[in-house]
């Protein structure tokens, strides 16, 4: 095995959890969020070797992971799997009910949120530092404080309008 | 009532199971690679074969006719140019950087969108007549050589497969393509609006 398919290995053993869990916020759904994961290492093999060091490789997966997602198209299959989103967590809320019915909750709390919203607080609650979700998401980390500030005082609204029901 | 610290917990302790293993990963991550590069480069190959094929007719045969020289220039030139195109697509795969921010990053790939949508659309049109132009300009003399019968064959099929193309071929790329791009459009709206809330 070269140098470059053991180094792969290892990024993939150390981020790929990090990566799913931030797919999965974004799309509620494991399988989708599965396509997402496979998407962004695909990725990361094409250009690891345009890797340079400038920023913290976990940085550089996370944006790229950010960018697959938001510029995930829906094929046919995906776009069904779309408009059967909310059914999805629907159906998973009853799922989990007996197991964890406050983490379904949670996912459809996050799935209510915009896109670029439910990246920064799944990035938030992996508790990346704030100056690399800054550089992530190209957003000052100044701007940032802010939206995170509200994001979670809109998150916190959604999951407990939810929980009440 | 929770606060977001009952959040915070509860994400912690959510764990989830990542289903592909990294020697699967790698696997399928070669895999695919080698796909793309070589359905890419074996279009660019193609091309280029056919410039050599045409370019070995103008070498080898002794064309009487002016027009007929013009024509297969024309074609040639033609089929070079969309061979720089196809290059300049493959170069986009194999060199597309994915680590920059995500709005330079996504105003990029509509720049690049637009671009495709303009190849099948004002560019496809210059190839189809650069191709008909030089083509007739080319049977000018070679029809001469011929019997009716095979001239007949010959004009049939050359035209037929322009028109196809022309036709139901493009009609399919264009469909394919304007749902892509209706797509972006759709969520690079969406996106840059939420972008705008955040300043």
């Amino acid at each position: 095995m070269d140098r470059k398919d053991q180094l792969f290995k290892e990024i993939f053993d150390k981020n790929s959890k990090k990566i799913f869990h931030l797919c999965y916020g974004y799309t509620g759904d494991a399988d989708s969020a599965n396509d997402l994961l496979q998407e962004t290492f695909l990725k990361v093999w094409q250009n690891l070797d345009k890797f340079r060091n400038k920023s913290l490789i976990s940085t550089w997966i996370y944006r790229i992971a950010v960018n697959t997602c938001l510029t995930y198209l829906r094929s046919e299959k995906r776009q069904a799997k779309d408009e059967l989103t909310d059914n999805i967590i629907e159906n998973k809320i009853e799922e989990y009910s007996e197991k964890n019915e406050q983490v379904a909750l949670l996912y459809k709390s996050i799935s209510k949120l915009e896109e670029n919203d439910r990246l920064i607080i799944t990035m938030v609650l992996d508790e990346l530092p704030y100056n690399e979700i800054a550089e992530i998401s190209g957003i000052s980390e100044g701007n940032l404080r802010v939206r995170i500030h509200r994001i979670k005082q809109k998150l916190t609204e959604i999951y407990n309008q939810h929980a009440r029901i | 009532m929770q606060e977001f610290d009952h959040i915070e917990a509860l994400w912690a302790k959510h764990t989830v199971d990542v289903k592909i293993s990294a020697d699967d990963m790698l696997k399928q991550a070669k895999k695919d690679v080698s796909n793309i590069r070589t359905k890419s480069l074996l279009n660019i190959i193609g091309m280029a074969l056919s410039i050599f094929a045409l370019a070995s007719i103008w070498i080898w045969y002794d064309f009487n006719s002016i027009a007929a020289q013009l024509g297969l220039s024309i074609v040639i030139i033609a089929v070079l140019a969309t061979t720089v195109i196809l290059y300049n697509n493959h170069r986009v795969i194999s060199q597309n950087d994915f680590t920059q921010n995500p709005h330079i990053f996504l105003q990029k790939l509509k720049i690049y969108q637009l671009q495709r949508h303009q190849l099948y659309n004002k560019m496809f049109w210059v190839y189809v007549a650069a191709l008909s132009i030089g083509t007739a300009l080319y049977f000018s003399e070679i029809l001469t050589l011929l019997t009716p019968w095979l001239q007949g064959l010959l004009l049939f099929f050359s035209f037929g497969w322009i028109i196809f193309c022309s036709t139901l071929v493009r009609k399919a790329v264009i469909k394919r393509d304007k749902e892509r791009i209706a797509l972006l459009i759709e969520k690079f709206e969406r996106i840059s609006n939420q972008f705008k809330e955040a300043e």
